[in-house]
């Protein structure tokens, strides 16, 4: 009886240092997520207050002036929204198809199977990869120079397989018994997908076209090889003119700022830093607001 | 329509093919590359201490003193060559040879001015020429023959065997053959006895010293080994193509990344998936999420102007850092960055786990902290390690916190605690930085491809291990 009272006695203390240990785990758990969120907060709270002092309706619509050391950065914007919108022209037609060619019709044979892992490949590729990719063929080898339309071409291709993977993935979480059935009602396939799968799935793929945006607009290394440059103070006229030339834009604007060394204010560059962060952020609210309301409208 | 469809992923698997494709073709252009090599050689008197740098007897007692004769040989037609004082010194100091004939001992005819300095590819031999005699009024019984090669020039670096070889002695003087071998002894010097020539004519009979340079491998190989070496720097005279301080460059930032993001993001994650609530779970996950979207040049400025300085304040002197932009600042920013990478995806894994474990875990008896460090992180093994690689899939290819941390000096690490205080660089923001002021279609063009090669090739290895641990993963379920 003795022995097992000792043991009783070890076994309560042993409960006790797991309780014990595992409370300080939950601790350390603690600790962890509120260093990283205080991180998150931290960067984006700091350039909130940083930047909100320096924006005004001037500073978004004007020019720079002064070299920089004054005015705004409109033109910085528009050549963000020209880059941005020349992407989703040309996205969505090769990276929607090619993502329903991915989910319909590949099948799970070798060669498809090789094709999805590059274009997961292509997803994870450095941007800067890309930029190099642009550089040599649409503005050397097609002598598009730097230009709009070899930045469109660069960026429509980062986003491409981007896009292909979350329209497949939209297209996958259809239940396969909305195909089936339109088919069984004597619809050919590409009309049953077209009639049932696909409605349900645009949420998904709307979501993954406009996080590509976000993407393409915040990158600088593509547009620095293809499609850059620093400042302008230009008009702009739209003609076929104006894709042949370089176009002003923020992120580039930061990195080539950051070249030349202390010619931009610091309060401007918060100002800019800011109203790049706002842009891609608020493209990515949209994207969030529309698969909550996907989630909240799903019938399956 | 289904036609479209089909087009569409032909479009896409063509420029699969392209991308990898017109990147190894660009970087053709690196093996255009010409490996230059630079000596000065000079005849100093041999008396007084040899000058440094090399360069020839200021004084000119030495070889053609008699300076009005030897002006304007090179016009001479009549066959008279000699070389003049400047051809030999060379104006701005540096020796002067002479580039001439296949068979130099039998060698006859106008000698032409060249520099000690070629660029070759690594295929072409060359023999340079340099010609010593003494005048009538030199009294010293040697002459000193010195060599050095050119600033930044390394000889052990070239693709060349180069030599210096005494190829004729002049009438009269026996001496044994002398052959350098530059590459073992680029700096040095030796005597030979004095010879003078009493007469133009004889000018042309003193010393005749050349420099080889014999091919040892070809181009291909050359440029390629010459990749491989550890020291970039391409604005030199004879610019360096050496990738290794790069990829440590870029492999370090990642390592510090990781290290911060690795236990912070997994503990996160776990910590979102396991102990807090559902509510506090839908909040706070977007909203890490929403550092992900923040665009890494505005990410970099955030480091340049609020971490580099805090940096140098707390480790600036413990580091010996000189400025807050270094591999530690890359580094902790490149942690910023892919936290939320890591926390997203190690927490849908954690997620995905399914409820009777973690039922089963309690009903053992186990606690929290047992059934996520016994069962839970066991099982989602797999998908904790597609965070990680995902993480270091965007750190090695990230450019603009590089770019702007970084300090942007190509430094080969030497192995010490304070390197993490030292500017570095990593191979995507060398592409962005020195493609902005490059000659297109040029070896330097053709390396930076090369670079951007190497990091596809990281991309595409990083990814199939993926693919590998996926499958893996399917056949033990």
């Amino acid at each position: 009886m003795a022995a097992l009272g000792l043991d009783d006695a070890n076994l309560l203390e042993r409960d006790l240092k797991r309780q014990r240990s595992s409370q300080l785990f939950s601790v350390r758990l603690l600790i962890c997520a509120l260093i990283s969120i205080g991180v998150v907060i931290g960067i984006i709270g700091t350039i909130l207050v940083k930047g909100v002092p320096a924006i005004n309706w001037e500073f978004l619509s004007h020019a720079p002036a002064e070299g920089m050391s004054a005015g705004g950065i409109w033109p910085m914007i528009r050549g963000s929204i020209l880059l941005m919108a020349g992407t989703l022209l040309i996205t969505p037609a090769v990276g929607i198809l090619g993502g329903i060619w991915l989910a319909e019709y590949a099948g799970n044979g070798r060669l498809p199977q090789v094709v999805r892992a590059c274009i997961s490949t292509l997803a994870a590729t450095p941007s800067i990869i890309y930029g190099l990719f642009g550089l040599a063929i649409f503005v050397l080898k097609w002598k598009l120079g730097t230009s709009l339309v070899a930045g469109w071409l660069t960026l429509s291709l980062m986003s491409i397989p981007v896009v292909m993977l979350t329209t497949e993935r939209a297209i996958r979480s259809v239940p396969p018994t909305f195909l089936e059935g339109a088919v069984s009602l004597g619809l050919s396939k590409w009309q049953a997908l077209r009639r049932a799968v696909l409605p349900s799935a645009v949420p998904g793929i709307i979501t993954g076209l406009v996080l590509a945006a976000g993407r393409a607009v915040g990158e600088a290394p593509p547009i620095l090889l293809t499609a850059g440059l620093y400042f302008s103070t230009e008009k702009l006229t739209l003609d076929f003119d104006t894709l042949s030339k370089p176009v002003a834009n923020l992120p580039y604007h930061l990195a080539e700022g950051y070249r030349q060394g202390g010619v931009i204010p610091e309060k401007i560059i918060w100002g800019t830093c800011l109203t790049l962060m706002m842009f891609v952020l608020l493209i990515n609210l949209g994207a969030i607001i529309v698969r909550s309301r996907q989630r909240a409208k799903q019938r399956w | 329509m289904e036609r479209a469809v089909a087009a569409a992923a032909v479009l896409v698997a063509v420029s699969i093919l392209g991308l990898g494709f017109y990147l190894a073709m660009e970087s053709r252009f690196a093996f255009d590359r010409k490996f230059g090599f630079g000596f000065r050689v000079a005849a100093q008197t041999g008396d007084t201490a040899p000058l440094d740098p090399v360069g020839m007897d200021p004084n000119a007692s030495l070889l053609a003193s008699n300076l009005e004769g030897a002006e304007g040989v090179d016009e001479k037609e009549d066959g008279i060559f000699a070389p003049t004082l400047e051809e030999l010194s060379g104006v701005s100091g540096t020796a002067t040879g002479t580039l001439l004939v296949d068979d130099p001992k039998n060698f006859k005819g106008t000698l032409f001015r060249d520099d000690w300095r070629l660029n070759k590819s690594a295929g072409e031999g060359t023999t340079m020429l340099f010609c010593a005699y003494a005048t009538p009024e030199y009294k010293e019984r040697a002459i000193r023959i010195a060599w050095e090669p050119d600033a930044s020039f390394d000889p052990k670096l070239s693709p060349h065997k180069l030599t210096l070889r005494l190829v004729r002695a002049p009438d009269g003087v026996t001496l044994d053959p002398i052959s350098v071998d530059l590459s073992t002894n680029p700096k040095g010097e030796i005597k030979v006895p004095t010879w003078i020539a009493k007469s133009d004519d004889q000018r042309a009979n003193g010393y005749l010293f050349a420099l080889e340079a014999e091919p040892q491998t070809n181009n291909f190989f050359a440029t390629l080994g010459a990749f491989f070496r550890t020291s970039w720097d391409p604005t030199l005279p004879y610019p360096r193509f050496g990738l290794l301080p790069l990829l440590l460059g870029t492999l370090l930032i990642t390592l510090i990344g990781l290290a911060i993001a690795v236990p912070l993001g997994a503990g996160t994650s776990v910590w979102l998936s396991e102990v807090a609530s559902p509510k506090v779970r839908e909040i706070l996950k977007p909203v890490i999420e929403l550092l992900a979207s923040v665009p890494t040049v505005v990410l970099g400025y955030f480091g340049l102007m609020l971490v580099a300085p805090a940096m140098v304040g707390v480790f600036g002197s413990a580091l010996r850092m000189e400025s807050g932009r270094n591999l530690l600042t890359a580094g902790i920013m490149m942690g910023v960055l892919i936290l939320p990478t890591i926390i997203s995806v190690a927490e849908d894994a954690l997620r995905s786990m399914p409820n009777p474990l973690r039922d089963g875990a309690a009903a053992l008896g186990m606690t929290k902290s047992e059934e996520i460090s016994k069962v839970l992180l066991p099982a989602a093994r797999t998908g904790l390690v597609a965070a990680i690689m995902l993480g270091f899939a965007r750190a090695i290819g990230e450019t603009m916190i590089v770019w702007i941390l970084s300090g942007g000096t190509a430094t080969m690490p030497q192995g010490r605690l304070s390197d993490i205080g030292q500017p570095t660089r990593g191979i995507p923001d060398t592409i962005g930085i020195e493609m902005g002021n490059v000659e297109f279609e040029m070896p330097h063009y053709g390396h930076l491809f090369l670079l951007g090669l190497i990091l596809f090739l990281f991309t595409i290895a990083i990814n199939m291990l993926g693919h590998y641990y996926g499958r893996r993963r399917q056949w033990q379920h």
